[in-house]
């Protein structure tokens, strides 16, 4: 059992992909498993130990020019840094709720995806195929715009629902391979334990499939972070909005928008080292071979 | 194979080229009507454009409008990639420092639409209310220097704030007054809905923009204004797309 596990963790980002294990068959093959980066930043590997590497040059490059801007040229890129904060706190705020919704949703869809019971299986995967289908600005516009005359929903709340509900639909596509994942003698050995499904899953399957799973969910966390700038077209006051209005007011686009890209390079960055502890941490016994 | 492909190349080059005449590129919103606006072949109308070809006309040169999204817009005339903007930038003194103006082409002022049957008497009545506006508009700016204790919200375009004001999110929207006119009056689905309870006596003048350093191109847009002003045609135009006074 514990060979089969190593061997899924080697890569950063493991995911079974579609075409090597159908919804149906539950024995998905570790040795098989194929990385697939989604659209966040790469995890940095947890075993890296070169000081020098791709993170680390980004991120002190991405530290020392922001610190020179401000330092070298306070005119407009210190006001720039001053003027943003309040637009950060609502990006994070929408992140967290985001996340919070999202991955249990996820979750929920990824169970759904390998159900048997054939009813709840459709739901869950005609749920997966429509919104992967749409584009995630036009979701905001549409719980936003749209439904105005349905349901009145704030600001905040159409931003955390749109995004939750496209992102839990990319994390049941992950929690589905990272379950699938997990060799069927495992769940054999359960139920002949005299687990029943539900027990089989939460205290069997999910346990180790987490393991799988959380690098590219925390890489779907940072690819939400980012996507969070779409929010700004429902005047949702976030980083980018803040940047837009700024740029609007003075007409410095270039200082502007370096400083806004920097700021979300440094954030994502720090994030994806978070999620790289986190995975190391989760893979302590990896280590020890 | 290749050689088709570089005559297919060139052809394009050639035509896309720059005819005899000297033509410009004149970047508009077109979420902006009666000023400027898309008609229903998605060819750009209204009556900044109306001026601009009507000045080219005067002043002997070409002009080919494009629709280009209003945030960003002064970014694109400062790289060069259109040489005029005619969006109804007003020209303000933070404007000038960083680009050229032509002569002002039309007068308007600020004007706060609110829900039918709301009322405020001046802007401090805004306190604690939630304003939309347009992003990096006037309206917005007009409302940030005010600083009457009001939320103000930005939006992509004006009519997404109206939208959201009656859907009843937000408590005003605040725009140039022909644009809000224009809403209140000529909007099917917003008829009755709408009420403009407040303009304000600061006058604001358009001017068509161009980059910083460009007098050639503001001479000749200048000349063009006064022609079309002293022949009559600014009048008619105004009095198709406002009406008669």
């Amino acid at each position: 059992m514990q060979d089969k596990i190593e061997g899924q963790s080697k890569g950063n980002i493991v995911m079974v992909t579609e075409e090597n294990t159908m919804p149906d068959s539950r024995d998905g093959q570790s040795k098989n498993t194929i990385i697939m980066v989604t659209e966040g930043p790469s995890i940095p590997d947890p075993r890296e130990w070169r000081i020098v590497n791709a993170w680390s040059i980004a991120l002190v490059g991405a530290i020392v020019t922001l610190c020179c801007l401000a330092w070298f040229r306070p005119d407009p890129y210190r006001d720039i840094l001053t003027f943003v904060p309040d637009g950060l706190a609502a990006t994070f705020q929408v992140t967290l709720l985001s996340i919070c919704c999202a991955v249990p949703l996820g979750l929920l869809t990824g169970l759904g995806r390998i159900s048997r019971h054939r009813l709840i299986n459709l739901v869950a995967s005609t749920y997966v195929e429509v919104i992967r289908g749409i584009p995630l600005l036009v979701q905001i516009f549409y719980f936003y715009y749209a439904l105005s005359g349905l349901l009145q929903l704030s600001r905040t709340a159409a931003a955390v629902i749109s995004i939750s509900f496209c992102y839990g639909a990319y994390m049941g596509e992950v929690f589905r391979a990272g379950i699938l994942a997990i060799s069927k003698g495992q769940t054999e050995a359960a139920r002949s334990l005299g687990f029943n499904r539900f027990q089989t899953m939460f205290y069997v399957i999910l346990p180790q499939a987490w393991r799988t799973i959380l690098p590219p969910i925390g890489n779907e966390c940072i690819a939400m972070l980012k996507d969070t700038a779409l929010v700004s077209v429902v005047s949702m006051p976030d980083l980018m909005q803040r940047a837009r209005s700024y740029a609007n007011n003075t007409y410095l686009y270039f200082e502007t928008y370096t400083v806004i890209a920097l700021i979300y390079l440094i954030i994502t960055l720090l994030l994806s080292k978070v999620v790289s502890i986190m995975e190391s941490r989760l893979n302590y016994y990896d280590g020890k071979r | 194979m290749l050689r088709k492909f570089a005559l297919a190349l060139l052809a394009l080059t050639l035509w896309c080229s720059p005819a005899a005449a000297e033509t410009y590129i004149v970047a508009g919103d077109c979420t902006w009507p009666p000023m400027e606006a898309l008609d229903k072949d998605k060819t750009p109308v209204g009556y900044s454009f109306d001026i601009i070809r009507a000045v080219a006309q005067a002043a002997g040169f070409e002009v080919e409008i494009r629709n280009i999204a209003w945030d960003g817009i002064f970014a694109g005339v400062a790289a060069g990639n259109y040489d005029i903007v005619a969006s109804s930038t007003t020209i303000t003194p933070e404007r000038q420092k960083a680009f050229d103006f032509s002569d002002p082409y039309y007068e308007v002022h600020q004007a706060v639409i609110m829900p039918a049957g709301k009322s405020i008497a001046k802007l401090d009545d805004l306190k604690g209310k939630n304003v939309g506006g347009q992003i990096g508009t006037t309206g917005i700016f007009v409302m940030q220097k005010a600083n009457v204790g009001a939320t103000i919200r930005e939006y992509d375009d004006v009519g997404l704030a109206i939208q959201d004001m009656v859907a009843g999110r937000i408590d005003a929207v605040i725009c140039d007054d022909p644009v809000a006119m224009f809403y209140m009056n000529k909007k099917a689905e917003y008829a009755k809905k709408l009420t403009i309870p407040l303009v304000t006596n600061d006058v604001e003048y358009y001017g068509f923009t161009v980059k910083k350093g460009r007098k050639d191109l503001v001479e000749k847009i200048n000349k063009g204004l006064k022609i079309i002003r002293d022949n009559g045609t600014e009048a008619k135009i105004k009095e198709k797309w406002m009406g008669a006074d």
